[in-house]
């Protein structure tokens, strides 16, 4: 049985060891060092408990824990306010017409513009889970947990929500967009520049990053091929997301040119499909399986259940599940359909 | 003999088959019958007066008296950029700077500029190739110093010249080929024509107007900007040798540099001295070597003429003019005129410091 809490210092071992198998991208946001990791989910707990002080906006961290073992199989997390109360950079692909009356000319010319325009948007990050769960349930468990948590605490998050997909990036490492655009500016590779975004602050963005807009035709062929193009290896994780409602609008990951998925918060499916029911006993174990979470803040849990019968606003589920979510009967649970 | 003088109606024939012979690298003087005739019209309206000022277009014609061809063409815009839109890329560099990772990267960027605007452009020099050597080339260029000098109200404090920039024997510019050929959708001697051709509106619309970061070109791109073609080296000696210099713009087709001065350093400025026109019957040998040839001017706006002669002629008060050169430059004994060094390093002589510092004192 999968169940999705939040995280705890007890975790940070096995966090560390998912971050580590992770390629660069799928967890950048994520700290590789022990320190910053276990600062973030102190920060993280306070969270949840909805103490994060005002300068520094809630972000939540969840795991993914096999409810047998105990062992953490993945992370996810959501930044209430995107940029953390600094400025949340990407690229905005925009274009301009250079037309000449005069020659019967005219040319659509390309441009990424630097933009802070999602800043404070919600934005779910620092998604990772074991490869062989890739594509199961457990993992749209751990990806879809965030919608029910937002559908939960809705107050704490904005009207609008991005995530951000990982870009091309070739066999041997090299990322063309950087290589074609940042490498010239920040005067380092890639996986040291996304490492430094992870646990730095974001000054270094600014202090480094080309202040002016960037002609699309001037960059390399390999790099215009890349804009907006997602990694190979998160398509599972777009697909579940284009059908969570998220579409990729114009915006890029000013690192690789990876696209930048937007949606209305109360749009997004598991908000719109999921229904709040009181807890009932099944001891049938038949049935649809659904997503279901119950609690508040820091008691928040999120499982796979198969419901035996869901009639006006009550739920019934088998016992066990009652116990992963540390509910008893008559409690509040949310439920959605996978 | 040769002598500067206005551009004139007579001119368009010598003038038609110079600019065929110049090729497609010549974009100030396109092989176009209609629009060089459009351009002798403008330069007698500008001598004659009846164009607005900052209008003018001065062109010089050089001629050889004995064949009465007109071998060279030079010439002084008054101002650029006026009536059009005068563009360049000033060539300056981004600094990205982060003490907490200890990088510090400087970036050399393109920034669109429109800093010549109002400016008087030296220009549209052309000599023909049978008389390339023995000091035409410098006469036809300095001449227009010494009118710069003369009628200085009539010109911008600094002047300038653009250079042209590499190019292939094919006229392929590497520069155009990785950046104006992107925006532009032509070939780059087809933009150069049509900018010569004073149709430039069409740079305004489809050029990029944002900064280009230069790191963001090929190395061949990156390699010309600032340099300029194996074949304008000597002119740009020249000029260096007059005391223009690189001032930061570059072209926005072809990466060439545009050097600049302010008329009052130009050397040919600074060494020039008055004298007055004395007529003598008694030889004159006019064969002697480029380092001891003056140019001499008559001072005249309308009727601008400079010729050459030996150093030796100049003395104290006057200079020493044969009757044939009296005529070319059209004066007569007692009439002024001009005198400057036509070689970077003629020797002047003695008298002439002294009189020059003595002419400095009765100033103040």
């Amino acid at each position: 049985m999968w169940l999705v809490r939040p995280a705890e210092l007890d975790d940070l071992d096995q966090i560390l060891e998912i971050a580590g198998t992770q390629c660069a991208r799928l967890s950048s946001t994520l700290p590789k060092q022990p320190e910053a990791l276990s600062r973030k989910i102190e920060h993280s707990l306070l969270s949840f408990d909805g103490k994060a002080p005002d300068d520094r906006p809630a972000r939540f961290l969840f795991v993914l824990q096999n409810a047998e073992t105990g062992a953490i199989d993945g992370t996810a997390a959501i930044d209430a306010r995107a940029g953390n109360g600094q400025p949340f950079y990407n690229y905005r692909r925009d274009a301009l017409i250079h037309a000449s009356h005069e020659l019967g000319i005219s040319r659509r010319v390309e441009v990424l513009y630097p933009s802070h325009g999602l800043t404070d948007h919600t934005l779910l990050c620092s998604f990772s889970i074991r490869p062989e769960l890739r594509g199961t349930n457990a993992f749209e468990l751990l990806s879809r947990s965030r919608m029910l948590f937002i559908a939960e605490h809705r107050q704490w998050f904005n009207s609008r929500v991005v995530v951000e997909i990982q870009g091309v990036q070739t066999d041997s490492g090299n990322v063309p967009f950087w290589d074609s655009l940042g490498r010239h500016f920040f005067n380092m590779d890639f996986d040291t520049a996304d490492q430094y975004s992870g646990v730095l602050s974001k000054t270094f963005i600014a202090e480094l990053m080309p202040p002016n807009p960037i002609y699309v035709t001037l960059l390399s062929k390999a790099a215009q091929t890349a804009l907006g193009q997602a990694h190979e290896l998160t398509v599972p994780n777009l697909e579940l997301l284009k059908r969570e409602g998220f579409q990729a609008g114009c915006h890029l990951d000013i690192f690789d040119a990876g696209p930048v998925l937007e949606a209305r918060t109360d749009s997004l499916h598991t908000v719109v499909t999921s229904r709040r029911k009181t807890l009932h006993a099944s001891h049938d174990e038949r049935g649809d399986t659904c997503l279901i979470a119950a609690g508040n803040g820091s008691d928040f849990r999120c499982t796979l259940t198969t419901v035996y019968e869901s009639l006006d606003d009550q739920v019934k589920v088998p016992v066990k599940t009652w116990k992963a979510l540390g509910k008893t009967a008559g409690d509040p649970v949310r439920i959605a359909p996978l | 003999m040769l002598v500067i003088r206005p551009l004139q109606n007579g001119d368009l024939d010598d003038l038609y088959a110079m600019a065929q012979n110049a090729g497609k690298g010549l974009t100030t003087l396109p092989a176009d019958r209609e629009l060089l005739q459009r351009k002798i019209d403008l330069a007698q309206e500008t001598f004659n007066q009846r164009c607005a000022p900052e209008a003018g277009l001065y062109l010089f014609a050089l001629e050889d008296i004995g064949s009465g061809k007109t071998v060279g063409i030079s010439g002084i815009q008054a101002r650029v950029g006026l009536d059009e839109v005068f563009y360049n890329y000033r060539l300056s560099v981004t600094v990205n700077a982060s003490r907490e990772l200890g990088v510090h990267v400087r970036t050399p960027t393109l920034h669109l500029s429109n800093d010549m605007t109002d400016t008087s452009e030296i220009c549209s020099l052309l000599l023909s190739d049978d008389y390339k050597g023995g000091g035409n080339g410098l006469l036809l260029s300095r001449c227009r110093f010494m009118y710069l000098d003369e009628f200085r109200k009539h010109f911008s404090e600094k002047v300038f010249a653009e250079m042209r920039g590499v190019s292939d024997s094919n006229g392929q510019s590497p520069l155009w080929d990785a950046l104006g050929s992107k925006f532009f959708d032509m070939e780059f001697s087809q933009a150069d024509v049509l900018s010569g051709l004073g149709n430039k509106s069409f740079i305004a619309e489809l050029m990029p107007k944002y900064p280009i970061y230069l790191p963001m070109l090929p190395e061949s791109a990156r390699s010309v900007v600032g340099r300029v073609h194996n074949n304008t080296a000597p002119a740009l000696k020249m000029l260096q040798a007059e005391g223009f210099n690189f001032n930061g713009l570059v072209d926005i087709f072809d990466g060439g540099p545009v050097v600049e001065a302010f008329v009052h350093n130009i050397r040919t400025v600074r060494e020039s001295v008055n004298r007055h026109a004395m007529v003598t019957r008694k030889p004159i040998d006019l064969d002697v070597p480029v380092s001891e040839r003056a140019m001499i001017s008559n001072r005249s706006f309308q009727d601008f003429r400079v010729t050459t002669i030996p150093i030796s002629c100049v003395d104290p008060d006057t200079v020493k003019l044969s009757p044939e050169v009296a005529a070319a430059l059209r004066v007569e004994s007692g009439d002024p005129v001009r005198l400057a060094p036509l070689k970077d390093s003629g020797p002047w002589p003695n008298h002439y410091h002294r009189e020059r510092s003595f002419q400095y004192r009765e100033v103040r």
